[in-house]
């Protein structure tokens, strides 16, 4: 089941580069951060976050959805322009936008999580713990939005289909839709927090590589692809 | 200060009189009769008309100049009064011509006037002609015809041979002409495909009646073999001064159209900026003046928060009447109440039915009972679909036994409970250390039975 390296102990400290173009909101993240994130490196357009990303490779970038320069496709651009930089450093999307042609263009580029900026320093200390050990961050609007695109009803018959969402990974989305961290839908399923883990990096992995034609609809409803 | 010498937009021919009149601060009439008196003085009137009619822009042109320099919103309050011209000051006001929109006076009007500069040409295109110029038109014709006959009467030889050809050419040349004007009075407005071709065939009708009436002059006095050589050599000239001219042409045709799109930009961005000048400025200035009051701030940020994303991105389909709408608008009614942020993920919608309507304002009721005694975020979780919808209420206060409820407490069991069993729903309450949450489900075929 678990088909992703997940390490059992998250690192001891964690880099992260800072990337919005916004600096009042960049000196209020790096105050708000846990003491345990040493933050490397600030940058506030396309072009200077891909150079600061490339020169400090960070363990996680904490990456602005919407950002100036570039071809203007913003934070997605930012990840396609590191992507030769393997997998040791992940990106988590913070945004303040509501619109899921944002939101499912970051994840789809390849940014490991979505959160909104109205987070609590603590709830993003613990998405970026989160995503450094390689696991997948899901905000209620982005398991919404991932309902939304997969249907409710769709169920894969194995685990490893890539067009539908299995039994339990629908379940899961619909608890973390409700509202309920990683804990409360592990003791809510009896299942081990990891096991809940494994199911929404699947879930990721599926809103990443997924070429279902009904999430192709949605999203150019939605004016996306 | 003395008025701007433009042309006025409902003129008996052009409007030159018009505004020469408003212009020198004269009588309409006095301006016309020395026009006449001069234009029998060996026709210097005639020419003089003419020269300000090529000259001396469109009321409506000089309109749309001052958009080009719209400072963004907050100047947008009081804009310099752009150089209007009046109609109503000194001629009778036409119905059919709309009078320039007056400056703005509030902010909240700033984007219409703006717009309105733009949508006018519509309401022109029908009549081209004024009300009164077809009849002028006619008369000077019937007055050339009579002055034939009259030189005929005397004894002067007339032939149609003569006056056909220069009747025509006239014609042509009046056709071309008043093209110039629409064309310079339509330049900045975006013109229709039909305006345009129309245009074109007016040009071409002009051109051809034009040559057509030279040529037949020309032959009476040359032969047609000359004519002929004459014809292809102005052609060839012609030909190369076009091949000149051309690169000319193009720039200015792509320096004309970029403005064009540069105008179209800048009403866009002056709506957006009269938008966040009624809404996001003034919530600032609010915040600003209740600094003190956290609660007070929160409450202000966030619902300009839900406004702003409402503006940008509500689905312009328009869902309203539908279910999610409905809850969201809800939602935020109670937001603002309470002051708790309540955070609404939708997935799915339906019809507003009369059950989903009694689903609606359960979810309503379990929304205020949490900001009321949980505090905090209340997240509110909502999957409709053709078959059903359900509800999540969550929030993460010390909880409650739902059983340990005075009986008298009628918020839950009668604004959820019951009423989500009269539309054929159901309602479940799950309390714990964790906090509470209100599960209700709704499924659609039993929604038409009676509202309670």
């Amino acid at each position: 089941m678990t088909d992703e390296p997940v390490p059992n102990n998250p690192p001891s400290t964690v880099s992260v580069v800072v990337v919005d173009d916004h600096a009042i909101f960049r000196s209020g993240l790096r105050s708000d951060l846990d003491s345990r994130i040493r933050v490397v490196g600030e940058a506030a357009t396309v072009e200077a976050a891909v150079a600061v990303v490339r020169a400090r490779r960070p363990d996680v970038v904490l990456l602005d959805v919407h950002l100036p320069g570039g071809r203007g496709a913003g934070g997605a651009e930012v990840i396609a322009g590191c992507g030769d930089l393997g997998g040791s450093t992940r990106f988590l999307a913070l945004s303040v936008s509501d619109s899921a042609e944002d939101v499912v263009a970051v994840i789809r580029a390849g940014a490991r999580g979505y959160v909104t900026k109205t987070i609590s320093g603590a709830g993003i200390s613990d998405a970026v713990f989160r995503i450094a050990s390689g696991d997948a961050v899901f905000s209620p609007r982005l398991a919404g939005f991932v309902l939304d695109a997969f249907g409710t009803a769709a169920v894969a018959s194995t685990g490893t289909e890539l067009d539908r969402l299995s039994a339990r990974e629908l379940e899961v989305m619909r608890l973390i839709a409700r509202g309920y961290s990683y804990k409360e839908v592990a003791k809510e399923l009896f299942i081990s927090v990891k096991t809940v883990e494994t199911h929404v990096s699947a879930v990721l992995r599926k809103l990443q590589l997924s070429s279902r034609h009904e999430l192709t609809r949605w999203a150019a409803e939605r004016r996306l692809l | 200060m003395k008025p701007p010498l433009l042309r006025s937009p409902d003129g008996l021919v052009a409007g030159v009189c018009g505004g020469l009149a408003l212009h020198l601060g004269l009588r309409l009439r006095v301006v016309r009769v020395l026009m006449v008196l001069l234009a029998l003085a060996g026709g210097a009137g005639v020419f003089l008309y003419a020269w300000l009619w090529i000259f001396v822009p469109m009321a409506s042109d000089r309109l749309a100049a001052p958009l080009r320099f719209v400072p963004p919103a907050p100047t947008l309050k009081a804009p310099p009064a752009p150089a209007l011209f009046l109609p109503a000051a000194t001629a009778p006001p036409s119905p059919a011509t709309p009078h320039p929109p007056s400056a703005p006076s509030e902010p909240g009007n700033a984007a219409p006037p703006v717009a309105g500069a733009f949508l006018r040409p519509g309401r022109r295109t029908g009549g081209r002609l004024h009300p009164g110029r077809k009849e002028l038109l006619l008369g000077v014709a019937l007055l050339l015809l009579a002055g034939v006959f009259l030189a005929q009467e005397l004894g002067f030889a007339v032939s149609l041979r003569q006056v056909l050809p220069v009747a025509a050419a006239g014609v042509g040349a009046v056709l071309a002409w008043s093209q110039l004007d629409d064309a310079r009075r339509e330049g900045l407005r975006n013109k229709a495909g039909a305006d345009r071709a129309a245009g074109l065939a007016r040009l071409l009708l002009g051109l051809v009646l034009v040559m057509v009436g030279v040529l037949v002059m020309v032959s009476g006095a040359i032969s047609w073999d000359l004519t002929w050589a004459t014809l292809l050599a102005t052609g060839a000239v012609l030909a190369g001064v076009a091949l000149v001219l051309a690169p000319w042409a193009l720039r200015f045709w792509k320096d004309f159209e970029d403005e064009r799109a540069g105008r179209v930009r800048e009403a866009a961005r002056a709506e957006i900026a009269a938008h966040l000048h009624d809404s996001v400025l003034q919530t600032l200035a609010l915040i600003q003046n209740r600094a003190g009051s956290e609660q007070d701030v929160v409450r202000l940020a966030r619902a300009q928060e839900r406004e702003l994303r409402h503006w940008l991105y509500a689905d312009p389909a328009g869902h309203s009447g539908n279910l999610t709408e409905r809850l969201r608008a809800l939602a935020g009614e109670v937001e603002d109440s309470y002051g708790h942020p309540v955070e609404v993920v939708a997935v799915g919608d339906a019809p507003l039915t009369a059950g989903q309507e009694a689903l609606a304002q359960a979810a309503r009721e379990a929304i205020i009972n949490a900001a009321k005694h949980a505090g905090g975020t209340v997240s509110v979780y909502l999957e409709a679909g053709p078959s059903g919808s359900e509800a999540f209420i969550r929030d993460r206060g010390p909880g409650f036994d739902p059983l340990a409820v005075p009986a008298d407490r009628l918020g839950i069991r009668e604004s959820i409970t019951t009423r989500m069993q009269r539309h054929g729903g159901a309602a479940t309450i799950r309390s714990g250390p964790d906090g509470t949450e209100v599960h209700l489900k709704m499924p659609e075929q039993e929604n038409r039975s009676h509202d309670g």
